[in-house]
């Protein structure tokens, strides 16, 4: 061999080439390829002072970010497909916790494209190239969680006994009485207003404090219930979730230095909590309680340590120090975090038509279940419950109907106006003080002065038709039938107050109710006691 | 039940019945906490759960208020301060080349400031950015 190659070689061999660059110090070089911000002003600014120093916790690439969520799709879909599909795995379900699965999936798909659009108005808005990566890498991680929800409606409708429900949620939302409580936290809350107030929204209350039970908690549930898909999905979607979280925590970083901006930040984050826990905290509470057969823990102790804990604890306690305080609902939160659940699944209950699942009335094992859980809890709504049972609930054709019952007794329902959810004033035992306001002619129902006091600050961004406005003078089995609420035989309703496949109401059992949509703000003059 | 001060059930979690309610809606239970802790959740899958036996239970015998428990589909970790997952470490325990970012494709979720620092992930109750910078290798 000539001298000169081995020459070569011995210099290869001392300083080798590199195979290949650590992603880090690419992350590293790429942030001196930095935007004209002088020239591109954010389309929605922010009230706020956003620090152009801010940092990305994750230090991401591009090439790394598609390999490592690329692993992840192989993975899930993997299992779905392959592993799950030879277990038969849909139909090992518990049927209570496949029915609660149409809304879960459902809800949450709604909240992940919510989340995309406040995450590309982040990206929009925020100076730092670091914290535009993060939020740009969370946009992409939206798009996969969009399709990850549809997905489990998708497997579940190929795989579950009863898909009804699964196939066409989305066209249901329409009369669902929960659903505008999911867009006025998930759409309206994660996207619109100023964009460091969609980012406590998004990512420091929803994704760093809710997420964990609604995605992580939850799969805990339905493992213990027979569905194993769930975890599959949700467990990946909530690997994208902490890269979320700390773009949360960095847009907290990003506003701290200045003192200008930060008198904000305290209101803004009472709202956000607030907003986030009427719907979160009361519709998963119903959805792990009341749609399970094998029960793991009670929903106040999920939240207890999650919610109160771990979240208030190691995020709000830590920044005590720079200023941020006790957020002022969080008695009432907790208050609700025992019983407003309950209350939620006695108007679900009552509304099941509405609902586009089957439900199934708590039995004796369970009523045993939430009186030792909750004392109290049998007094007050288990003997209601005893009572629909015996007026006929499942039968039918008894005529009967939850909803009617209330009205008849003077227990109105009403439209929350800021969190758009429905509460009974007479049965409710969560943090209720209600209150009816008057603006331009038009009455409108709080259910509590948090919400109150939100609205009376900013009454245009909680302007929308609720459900009794909306479809006041409608029968109630027209209504079904229009919003698409029947089963492929054009009659069968694909809601159900059991989970027998006999004795499945019609839209003519529900006609026998003769019940119309009244407004109760007009009929039923009601007053709160002072 | 547990003693660890980081268990699953410690603490208020730990009373059941009248006696939890009372103990949560208590006026000192209703002002905001503070803690030290951070809490990882670990999707369970061939590699995890070699790093939970080989890696996170081992820290125990230093850090006995480290908690791990079995919740299903995951595992939960709570430890006081920081925990800190070495890749280079796990690529040896498991035989093939295992980076950070393959590592996050199973991290659930994070209570506290989680990074990269590296071939390392860190999980610490550190305020970074406001206490401490973020560190970077480069």
């Amino acid at each position: 061999m000539a001298a000169s190659n081995l020459a070569v070689k011995q210099a290869l061999k001392n300083n080798p080439a590199p195979s290949s660059v650590d992603p880090q110090e690419v992350h590293k070089w790429l942030q001196d390829f930095t935007w004209d911000f002088k020239e591109k002003a954010g389309k929605y600014p922010t009230k706020y002072d956003m620090d152009v120093n801010t940092r990305e916790q994750f230090k991401l690439t591009a090439k790394e970010y598609a390999r490592m969520e690329s692993a992840k799709e192989e993975r899930q879909f993997g299992t779905l497909l392959d592993g799950l599909d030879r277990l038969d795995a849909g139909n090992k379900v518990h049927p209570r916790w496949g029915e609660f699965m149409k809304l879960v999936a459902n809800f949450l798909e709604t909240g992940e494209y919510g989340a995309l659009a406040g995450s590309a108005l982040l990206w929009d808005t925020a100076q730092s190239p670091e914290q535009r990566n993060g939020y740009l890498a969370q946009v992409i991680d939206e798009v996969r969680h969009v399709n990850q929800c549809a997905s489990v409606s998708y497997y579940y409708s190929k795989h579950y006994y009863d898909p009804a429900g699964f196939t066409n949620m989305r066209q249901l939302r329409a009369i669902n009485p929960l659903y505008p409580g999911v867009k006025r936290a998930f759409g309206e809350g994660f996207l619109a207003g100023d964009a460091v107030e969609s980012s406590i929204n998004l990512q420091l209350v929803a994704e760093a404090c809710f997420t964990n039970p609604l995605i992580v908690a939850l799969t805990e549930w339905a493992a213990a219930n027979g569905d194993e898909i769930t975890p599959t999905v949700f467990l990946s979607i909530e690997t994208d979730e902490l890269r979320h979280m700390a773009n949360g925590y960095q847009t907290i970083v990003s506003i701290m230095n200045n003192p200008d901006t930060m008198k904000y930040l305290q209101t803004d984050l009472d709202n956000a909590f607030w907003t986030q826990h009427k719907f979160l905290t009361p519709f998963v509470g119903a959805a792990l309680e009341y749609g399970s057969r094998f029960k793991v823990e009670p929903w106040a102790k999920s939240w207890n340590r999650w919610v109160y804990e771990d979240w208030a604890g190691i995020w709000l306690g830590r920044l005590q120090q720079f200023g941020l305080k006790s957020p002022k609902c969080l008695a009432d939160a907790k208050k609700d975090a025992v019983w407003a659940h309950h209350d939620l699944a006695l108007l679900a209950f009552a509304l099941w038509p509405l609902t586009g699942i089957r439900l199934e009335l708590p039995d004796r094992q369970d009523m045993e279940w939430f009186e030792a859980n909750y004392p109290g809890w049998y007094e007050h709504y288990g003997k209601i419950y005893e009572e629909w049972r015996a007026l006929g609930f499942e039968d039918p054709r008894s005529g009967f109907s939850g909803a009617v019952w209330m009205l008849q007794r003077g227990h109105g329902i009403f439209i929350d106006h800021t969190s758009s959810l429905p509460f009974c004033p007479t049965l409710g035992k969560g943090a209720l003080k209600p209150s009816f306001l008057e603006k331009n002619g038009k009455r409108f129902a709080f259910s509590e002065p948090h919400g109150e006091r939100m609205w009376l600050q900013e009454p245009e961004r909680y302007e929308f038709q609720n459900f009794f406005e909306q479809f006041e003078g409608w029968e109630l089995s027209d209504l079904v039938k229009a919003a698409g609420g029947v089963r492929s035989d054009g009659k069968t309703l694909m809601a159900q107050p059991h989970l027998r496949s006999t004795d499945m109401w019609t839209l003519d059992d529900l006609k026998r109710i003769n019940f119309t949509v009244p407004d109760p703000m007009r009929i039923l003059n009601w007053q709160p006691a002072h | 039940m547990s003693t660890n001060i980081n268990g699953y059930n410690s603490g208020t979690n730990n009373k059941t019945g009248q006696a939890f309610v009372d103990e949560f809606l208590s006026e000192k239970n209703c002002t905001l906490p503070t803690s030290d802790a951070v809490v990882l959740a670990l999707m369970k899958t061939e590699e995890i759960n070699v790093i939970v036996d080989e890696m996170i239970r081992p820290m125990m015998d230093d850090n006995p208020a480290l908690a791990v428990d079995d919740r299903g589909g995951y595992w939960w970790i709570k430890v006081n301060g920081k925990i800190v997952i070495d890749c280079d470490e796990a690529t040896e325990i498991l035989g093939k080349k295992y980076t950070v970012y393959d590592f996050l494709v199973n991290v659930s979720t994070t209570i506290g400031r989680a990074m990269t620092l590296g071939n390392q992930f860190v999980l610490t109750n550190e305020l970074l950015g406001l206490e401490t910078k973020i560190d970077s290798v480069y």
